[in-house]
């Protein structure tokens, strides 16, 4: 299991530019080589064997005083990554916690523990303290450890050789021959350098994890279901049948033409779109209605004994005997399906809340930009396959937008983990992981994230491919170019996005990547490889198959 | 290389597109046109030096060229032309004709910074740490706009600020070019009378040629014209559309995107809606309050209809990138004999199909007509007898076993080769058609007598495209795609043409093979330059 996390510290503005200097030094120290790729960082390589990727920076801001991020991406529990990066920058990170905001609450003491001149005490508890957890993250390569996604590279590296290397074979040995004796004469060939290769595959993610997974979505469903239904429910409970399902269908009806309505999108705001959301849905239905089955199913049981405690409390409360009389099971049951149909109106309630706001929020058409700023960035850009972005931006106010905020983060990322298993995020298949964080009591919006190609061509693919989701997971920023409907225009207002975004960025002047030239795209291609090797034999056709990866 | 721009027209091309008579005459030829009926031509880098304006004004030397050699308009001629012009200037160019501070600053970023901005060199893959690349020739460019590096960064110390030191190496090699004058002949002759004429008028101006190309366009019998290293070129150029009718095609407007080539004309031309479905903001010049004549009125130029008290400079106007690139036929050839060669000896029982001109189809993706290579063969030629350039390769090719994966043609325009599943495929055209360039390039030099054999002469492609994004279509093309060793599934390996040594992939079935390809390619210059509507010409001359 791959962890993601980060630890925001408020800077002292007197010692930012300090800090600033302190974190480019650190650069300099570790990234030495000359070349993309020789072996830059081969200390943080060496000395943390865990690490996957890790970048330090400071977020200026004209709302708050800056903000230093370390951010990290590493195999298993934090508890070991942090020892390790003890030993490797204890001192470093020392003083950069000098140029740190003491904290006002309990932690001070840490902090003052660690801070004070000539301390030796351990700054990794300070750390631990204070990090912060995603609220949604994704993993390009899921369940993939850094030390497989590493030896796989090796193997594609030593199978490139096998079958080009003059000085290993003078004549081109595999040629011709039936693929699936190519694929048994490379297994004999690789097998002594790469032993592993004798034993099966273990499974990227265990079924322990994919069950933890589908349970925990299917928990937060239930209990959003429980919450949207209440209301229905306790109406459902006072008026007959009958009238209840009446004004169930006027109210979806009027809500409905509401919404039709306000349709339309805001003069000059209208991006064409090919998504379909009805579409999207529809080829899906069969898997949303079984799991929707499913969750309406534990929510109707789980219900009953709610309401049972709910009574039970009520009666305490008011002194009087707890009798069950009219809370049978298959009763309740039958209010809770009626609660649930009323859905049909809080949803679309919800939706029309929304656009009223949409309809009257402000888009910034052109952030300020500082050109120095722009520079520095640059200047840390395009060296290697990947590269790195930090961006912080903040939140739109609201009862609506923080409910749907939070709520939307939490099942995105609970999504995503049952979901996104094959590289792809959406039909970008360029990002190593993507990391969200809620900052400042909530008030600013965190994205970290490692990608393949340059920054203009991930918005690209941001703004050309993945715009349905880029609105929905940050048209809750300030700024943010008009949306409709929370999915639609939004980003695929191209060149104000992308300014938007350039403007919330900060310079990654620190980043590491344990692999910074392979894109996810050839970690998963050296895997299907490396699986393909660990078979004693295949087929025809699966050898066929398989050789198209070579 | 799939980089030049000019064919033999045909009724059913879509390079036959023409903007409305109102905004032709408003633009200048080269948008719509490569001039092909003018075989020949010479490219001007002009170097715009200091006068005193007391004595002559700055935009003297402009109404002098609008007298011997008037900049072409895009109005159809009817194929009469016997000559056309193109002009188009480099930032420091502007600076140097005296354009307003705020005028300066309104343009593209990477047009204000240039193209040898360290950062930028890097992402074009010409220069890295200070070093230049094997695809850049020895020594460095010999030519540039020579943009300020410094501009960016800000003088002001802060309080408690800590000293950094960065080593950014301005690049100030090579000559200065402010402007680059296209010119466009039926014949040698006339082409090198025109060149020497309009030399010898900007002379007296302090306007000096520092570098000429003699442009050629060697239409072939089969009606395209060949690249140095012996293939069809220029073919496949975007279609642009335009909802509010300013594109016209065989007399009616284009409204609707082309299924497969369709672009928006603000791609192309400033002023319109573009891949980002707006009209982009465009360089603007200030009024010319208490001045005795408003020259931005005099010249034409329109309000700026967000910018109060601005002008429109960039209406009608567009972004041309040019970068000389001197081809090495003979290492291009040796190269593949070698390969050829290589496989042979290893490989002598299954490698009866590969010649070096085998391999050199791969390198480029189609053959040596123009011909895109599919696994059954090359593609049937269209019902013009041209090459057929409307095809997709998810249906036609998706291995890469006729046009191969990282071939020159599928790197500098991927269409929907990289879509992961076949249903995304119309999304990634989609994509792809947002970062497209319209080529203008030609070549200079003569052609090899024996294209195995080193003559020790130059030439190469004046490579030459226009775009009104530069970052998000040229820079993307060449950064994204052709020098991405990442590109689709491959990697560690980059564009085999234009790119440096190193290794390319072409599948077979079952199993790829590998060459060795080395650097046949290398920029001798370049820069970016803006290319003025009419107007915003006439508003120049006046300053």
């Amino acid at each position: 299991m791959q962890t993601t996390l980060c630890v925001p510290l408020e800077v002292k503005p007197e010692s930012c530019s300090r800090l600033s200097a302190l974190i480019d030094e650190l650069r300099l120290q570790e990234d030495s080589g000359k070349f993309a790729y020789d072996v830059n960082f081969g200390r943080v390589i060496r000395d943390i064997p865990t690490l996957h990727f890790m970048s330090v920076s400071v977020f200026m801001s004209a709302d708050y005083d800056p903000l230093f991020v370390f951010e990290a991406n590493m195999d298993g529990p934090p508890g070991v990554f942090w020892g390790q990066i003890e030993a490797a920058f204890g001192e470093k990170i020392r003083e950069m916690l000098r140029c740190c905001k003491q904290p006002l609450d309990d932690d001070a003491r840490l902090y003052l523990a660690v801070t004070a001149p000539g301390s030796v005490a351990p700054v990794a508890p300070y750390m631990e303290a204070r990090t912060q957890w995603p609220s949604a993250f994704h993993h390009g390569n899921r369940g993939m450890s850094r030390d497989r996604i590493l030896t796989e590279a090796a193997l594609f590296g030593e199978l490139r050789r096998e079958l080009d290397d003059p000085a290993k074979h003078s004549t081109d040995i595999y040629r011709g021959l039936p693929p699936p004796q190519v694929h048994r004469q490379l297994r004999e060939a690789l097998l002594p350098g790469f032993a592993w290769l004798a034993a099966d595959s273990p499974p990227r993610i265990s079924s322990t994890e994919r069950t933890r997974d589908f349970i925990r979505l299917m928990l937060f469903v239930v209990v959003l279901l429980l919450v949207l239904s209440l209301p229905g429910v306790a109406v459902a409970a006072l008026l007959p049948a009958r009238t209840y399902f009446l004004l169930i269908l006027v109210l979806a009806a009027v809500i409905g033409f509401l919404i039709y309505l306000a349709r339309k999108a805001l003069p000059g705001t209208e991006m064409p779109t090919k998504f379909n959301l009805l579409g999207f849905l529809a080829e899906r239905a069969v898997l949303i209605a079984c799991f929707v089955a499913i969750a309406v199913i534990l929510t109707t049981a789980l219900m009953w004994p709610l309401v049972m405690f709910g009574s039970m409390l009520l009666s305490l409360l008011e002194g009087r005997v707890w009798s069950t009389e009219g809370l049978g099971f298959w009763h309740m049951a039958g209010i809770t399906l009626r609660g649930l149909l009323s859905l049909i109106v809080i949803l679309p309630l919800v939706v029309l809340w929304l656009r009223y706001l949409e309809k009257r929020d402000s888009s910034q058409a052109d952030p300020p930009l500082d050109p120095v700023i722009l520079h520095d960035m640059a200047r840390q850009e395009d060296w290697v396959a990947q590269n790195h972005m930090g961006s912080i931006v903040l939140i739109k106010p609201g009862v609506l937008r923080t409910i749907l905020l939070r709520a939307g983060h939490l099942g995105l990322g609970l999504l995503l983990r049952v979901t996104a298993t094959n590289g792809y995020l959406g039909s970008m298949r360029t990002v190593h992981f993507a990391h969200w964080a809620f900052l400042n009591n909530g008030s600013r919006l965190l994205f970290l994230s490692n990608f393949d190609q340059s920054w203009g061509s991930y918005l690209d693919d941001f703004i050309e491919k993945a715009n349905v989701g880029t609105t929905l997971a940050w048209g809750a920023g300030v700024g943010f170019p008009p949306t409709r409907f929370l999915i639609y225009d939004g980003s695929s207002n191209g060149r104000m996005f992308k300014n938007w975004a350039l403007a919330s960025r900060a310079v990654s002047r620190f980043w590491f990547s344990a692999y910074p030239g392979l894109t996810v795209n050839q970690i998963e291609r050296n895997n299907r490889i490396a699986d393909g090797l660990r078979k004693p034999s295949m087929t025809e056709e699966e050898a066929r198959t398989w050789m198209m990866d070579l | 290389m799939d980089d030049g721009s000019v064919n033999r027209p045909s009724p059913a091309d879509s390079n036959n597109w023409k903007l409305q008579p109102a905004i032709a005459a408003q633009t200048q030829g080269l948008v719509v046109s490569g001039f092909g009926s003018l075989p020949k031509g010479r490219a001007l880098l002009l170097n715009i030096g200091t006068v005193d304006p007391a004595v002559e004004p700055r935009g003297a030397w402009l109404q002098t060229l609008e007298q011997i050699a008037p900049v072409t308009s895009a109005q159809p001629t009817g194929g009469s032309a016997t000559q056309a012009v193109a002009l188009a200037f480099t930032w420091t160019g502007l600076q140097v004709m005296g354009l307003a501070e705020t005028g300066l600053a309104s343009f593209l970023a990477p047009f204000r910074e240039g193209m040898m901005q360290e950062d930028r060199l890097r992402r074009l893959g010409d220069r890295r740490k200070g070093e230049w690349q094997q695809t850049v020739i020895k020594g460095g460019p010999l030519w540039s706009a020579n943009v300020p590096q410094t501009a960016s960064m800000g003088p002001e110390v802060g309080a408690y600020d800590v000293t950094r030191f960065f080593s950014e190496t301005a690049f100030g090699g090579g000559e200065i070019v402010h402007a680059v004058l296209l010119l466009y002949a039926p014949d040698e002759g006339a082409a090198a009378a025109l060149a020497a004429m309009v030399a010898a008028a900007l002379l007296p101006h302090q306007v000096t040629v520092v570098r000429q190309l003699d442009l050629n366009l060697e239409v072939e019998k089969s009606g395209v014209s060949n690249e140095h290293f012996g293939f069809a070129d220029g073919l496949s150029q975007p279609a642009p559309f335009d909802a509010g009718k300013a594109v016209v095609l065989n007399g009616q407007p284009v409204t609707e995107r082309d299924p497969i080539q369709g672009v928006p004309l603000g791609d192309i031309l400033l002023g319109y809606d573009n891949g980002h479905h707006e009209v982009p903001p465009g360089p603007v010049v200030p009024g010319d309050d208490g001045h005795t004549i408003n020259r931005p009125v005099a010249a034409g130029l329109l309000p700026h209809p967000k910018a109060m008290g601005f002008f429109d400079f960039g209406l009608n106007g567009s972004y041309l990138v040019v970068r000389e690139l001197k081809q090495d036929v003979a290492a291009f050839w040796q190269s593949m004999d070698e390969n050829a060669a290589a496989i042979a000896t290893r490989d002598p029982d299954h490698s009866g199909h590969i010649t070096a001109d085998w391999l050199a189809e791969r390198v480029i993706g189609r053959n040596r007509n123009g011909q895109l290579l599919c696994p059954a063969g090359p593609m049937p030629l269209d019902p013009a007898g041209q090459p057929d350039s409307n095809y997709l390769f998810r249906d036609t090719d998706p291995h890469g076993f006729g046009c191969s994966l990282g071939s020159h043609v599928r790197r500098a325009n991927p269409r929907d080769t990289l879509a992961p599943t076949p249903d995304q495929g119309p999304t990634l055209l989609h994509s792809a058609n947002n970062h497209r360039i319209l080529r203008r390039g030609r070549k200079y030099g003569p052609r090899i007598a024996d294209p195995r054999v080193d003559d020790n002469v130059d030439r190469g492609l004046l490579f030459m495209c226009l775009n009104t994004d530069i970052a998000r279509q040229f820079e993307f093309v060449q950064t994204t795609w052709l020098l991405n060793s990442s590109f689709g599934t491959l990697f560690e390996e980059v564009d085999p043409l234009v790119g440096p040594d190193g290794p390319m992939t072409i599948p077979e079935d079952p199993l790829r093979r590998t060459i060795h390809v080395k650097t046949f390619v290398q920029m001798v210059g370049g820069d970016y330059f803006f290319l003025p509507s009419l107007p915003a010409l006439r508003y120049l001359a006046l300053l």
